[in-house]
């Protein structure tokens, strides 16, 4: 737990931290789109190059971000392993069944492995400087075009507010019924998968049940305080749009191109 | 003297479960502080949330600064009565502090130039203003509850109930935070009414209410109820010290007093005896 | 079995190593005698829950070590061996009822023994016994503990912890939110238990009443370290250096406190209100001695 940074908000006052949560967001997710047009060594260089300007811009270590990496890595080797397994063409080292490497497939698992570094770089970027009320008032922006269609933006955004400010709370209650069942005998994360799955449970009720007591007093509390729906309410934080804002995205924007030209078609 | 709360034979249960209040009756005087006190499970909870209409009366009437709580009410009393509830984790719904004060200003629809005045004015009055920026977990029990308060303030109500809202706090913590209702009461001539089981606490009251089993087992002066420790604790509650200590004394043969004598008045009756010797 | 707990040199640094890194607790050096009645106070933060959570290994010390019932925790020590140090330690965490998970309340109980690998038969037994020691009713055993009041189930959860029998149980809190009638009650169990089983109490608390009340040693916190330890009235004696530690007096020695300021004579500062009663019947009667 205590090495993972995803998810995590590092407060400070860079570029990066200064700019509007809703064109964090909505940069993160063209880059993605933008990552998925790289098929090079020239375009993934460039978005590289990008990415590393963003981290320096962060002012966030970079050994950090390596640290926050680490437990994901698995996954990340997983993906590439299906990558150089599974990919066909060019020459052909070894195979066996469906199964076959060749130069081809390995210079795809190379690719798999940027992009999937890639994409966790910039979401670690945008949730180590965006605090998660920020990320959620971001979110209600973006979406404000779905209220025309009746979509429930706002109780979706008041939501995942309140879900995120609970995050911490319950993380704690998690780590003390952890210790408090550890004090009663209980090996976490060792044996038979039987049994691991039997030792959740002594974790998972408390959860629960801790949860859903949370939930209804807070939903007393809300009550109390005049909350009836979160449609007819006015809105205390705004985050208006700089002009960091527009540099970044006529940064991202000319990256975009670039690797549009410089792609291998 | 008016009663700013009265609740006239109400009887109330929750489903499945056995009457928790049978033909209850009680006032609270405007402007004073008035503790109610009772062990837990004697519905002193329960009785705060009918007064704000958070759960349905079945039966009685409350009416509270001239409006019967009922449905078509239920936003203006709200807008009278502010509510400190026990749990500080529970009650914090902003993700920072100064979204957790603007809450109830949301939900009322103030314009947004109007609630940043509000909410800074509010939170340099329980002194968290320096504090704006910090999520929840940054911040201790007592500091949530500072926090609630300044929402309340917000909200400039003419009635606070603090629900237990000391009872998870440490003494210091405690401490801290009646002092500050208490000078929120004074600014903003504002009526309190404490739910707690703080014998301390209630002893500084105006009035207090003892509630057990669904009935009010005495309302008065704190000076007419404290005096008998064997009542107090035969309701599962324990005597102000002041008390305990002169019960301690009468047992080592001295005269004193059976009428409960707050601190004050403790030490200027234990000086005057010291001295007539 | 030897009940002595020793803390040598211990620090703890959570999350070690990031950016989030605090210190918790610096090099601290204390011994917990076996079968005292031991109270570990500080205000908020001063890292006592640290402290207690190192005594069955719950935390590892970043470094130095702890000896406890003769096994020592170093950081190098492994998750596996621990199980039996963890059953000669009980902890009661604050608000333990948040533990509760099982069906019945006999059943939440058995839990720990029987992860201790005690038969059904033998569990039950334990249970039971363990529900007589904290006054709990025979007939509740079969229901559901998530119906009980707060009180009740404050009460199962503390007999789950000691139906594994341990030697040494660690209070972390154990009256937070309770009224004074379920306060005293469980106060009162865990001097019984002290008493008659000979058990080791540590009991965390920021109620300084129970402190002069039932404790033997005191071990005050600050900053993550161990700034005094001895009896209460040593930790008591010097007002103004308890006020620097954002502590509070128990309730009879600031009100003597008062009295000394309004010019009542008194020459210590008594802890209890007995203690406070005599003192001032000895001014009066000092007083009638004089004329």
């Amino acid at each position: 737990m205590s090495n993972f940074l995803f998810g995590r908000y590092l407060p400070g006052s860079s570029w990066v931290h200064q700019m509007s949560p809703q064109s964090k967001l909505m940069l993160s997710f063209y880059f993605v789109v933008v990552i998925f047009f790289a098929n090079n060594i020239w375009t993934y260089a460039a978005l590289s190059g990008l990415i590393l300007l963003v981290v320096l811009m962060s002012g966030v270590s970079i050994g950090y971000f390596l640290k926050g990496i680490r437990p994901l890595i698995w996954l990340i080797v997983f993906t590439v392993l299906l990558q150089i397994l599974f990919s066909s063409g060019g020459h052909v080292y070894w195979h066996f069944g469906p199964f076959s490497i060749s130069d081809t497939s390995l210079i795809n698992g190379g690719f798999m492995f940027i992009r999937c570094l890639l994409i966790i770089m910039i979401s670690t970027v945008l949730t180590l400087t965006t605090t998660p009320l920020a990320i959620a008032d971001g979110v209600q922006t973006v979406l404000r075009p779905l209220k025309k269609v009746h979509f429930p933006v706002d109780t979706l955004a008041l939501m995942l507010s309140i879900a995120l400010r609970f995050v911490p709370t319950l993380m704690d209650e998690m780590e003390t019924i952890l210790n408090a069942q550890r004090s009663r005998g209980v090996d976490f994360g060792s044996g038979s998968l039987r049994h691991r799955i039997s030792a959740a449970v002594p974790l998972l009720v408390p959860l629960f049940t801790g949860a859903i007591n949370h939930a209804e007093n807070l939903s007393t509390a809300m009550e109390a305080r005049g909350f009836t729906d979160s449609e007819h309410r006015s809105k205390y934080r705004v985050y208006r749009w700089q002009r960091k804002d527009t540099i970044s995205w006529a940064v991202f924007l000319l990256i975009g191109i670039l690797v549009l030209f410089i792609r291998k078609s | 003297m008016k009663d700013i709360i009265q609740i006239k034979n109400i009887s109330f249960n929750y489903p499945d479960q056995e009457r928790l209040f049978t033909n209850f009756s009680m006032n609270i005087h405007e402007g004073e502080w008035t503790a109610i006190i009772g062990q837990n499970g004697s519905g002193k909870s329960t009785l705060a949330r009918l007064i704000d209409g958070l759960i349905v009366l079945k039966s009685g009437q409350i009416v509270v600064d001239g409006l019967t709580v009922n449905d078509e009410n239920i936003f203006d009393i709200r807008n009278k009565i502010g509510m400190v509830f026990q749990n500080p984790e529970d009650q914090f719904v902003g993700a920072t502090v100064e979204d957790d004060v603007a809450f109830g200003l949301e939900n009322r629809q103030i314009p947004r130039e109007k609630m940043q005045q509000i909410v800074e004015n509010s939170l340099k009055q329980v002194g968290m203003w320096d504090f704006r920026d910090r999520i929840p977990a940054n911040l201790s029990g007592g500091q949530k509850q500072r926090v609630a308060i300044a929402g309340i303030i917000a909200l400039s109500p003419k009635i606070i109930i603090l629900d237990e809202a000391t009872s998870m706090l440490d003494p210091r913590g405690r401490q801290e935070i009646l002092k500050l209702v208490d000078k929120i009461k004074h600014d903003n001539d504002l009526t309190v009414i404490s739910i707690t089981h703080d014998i301390d606490e209630a002893a500084g009251a105006d009035q207090v209410i003892v509630v057990n089993k669904g009935k009010v087992v005495e309302a008065d002066q704190p000076d007419k109820i404290f005096g008998d420790i064997n009542k107090l604790t035969s309701i599962g509650l324990s005597a102000p010290f002041t008390s305990e200590l002169l019960s301690a004394l009468r047992k080592r043969g001295v005269d004193s007093p059976s009428q409960y004598l707050n601190d004050q008045r403790l030490i200027t009756w234990i000086k005057q005896l010291i001295s007539s010797k | 079995m030897d009940q002595t707990i020793n803390f040598k040199q211990v620090t703890h640094t959570y999350q070690a190593g990031t950016p989030f890194a605090q210190n918790a607790l610096s090099q601290v050096s204390v011994t917990i005698a076996g079968g005292s009645f031991t109270a570990i106070i500080g205000h908020t933060g001063s890292g006592k829950s640290t402290l207690v959570q190192h005594i069955n290994a719950l935390l590892k010390p970043t470094a130095g070590e702890i000896k406890v019932s003769g096994r020592t925790i170093t950081p190098a020590t492994t998750n596996k061996n621990l199980k039996q140090l963890r059953k000669h330690v009980g902890m009661v965490f604050q608000f333990p009822e948040k533990q509760l998970f099982e069906e019945t309340v006999i059943k939440d109980i058995m839990f720990g023994p029987k992860n201790y690998g005690v038969s059904d038969e033998e569990a039950r037994l334990d249970a039971k016994q363990a529900m007589g020691l904290v006054g709990l009713d025979g007939s509740l055993q079969d229901k559901s503990p998530f119906d009980l009041s707060g009180g009740q189930m404050r009460r199962v959860a503390i007999a789950g912890v000691l139906a594994m029998k341990p030697e040494i149980l660690i209070l972390d809190e154990p009256t937070a939110g309770l009224d004074p009638r379920g306060h005293k009650e469980i106060m009162d169990l865990a001097e019984k238990l002290h008493q008659q089983q000979g058990m080791t109490i540590i009991l965390v608390t920021h109620q300084m009443d129970d402190v002069v009340d039932y404790a033997s040693d005191v071990i005050v916190m600050d900053q993550g370290k161990v700034v005094k330890h001895g009896e209460p009235k040593d930790i008591f004696s010097d007002p103004e250096w308890v006020y620097d530690m954002h502590l509070d007096l128990p309730s009879a020695a600031e009100f003597a406190c008062r009295l000394i300021t309004a010019g009542v004579p008194l020459k210590t500062i008594p802890l209890t209100i007995d203690k406070l009663a005599d003192a001032i019947v000895g001014v009066i009667q000092g007083g009638q001695s004089h004329e």
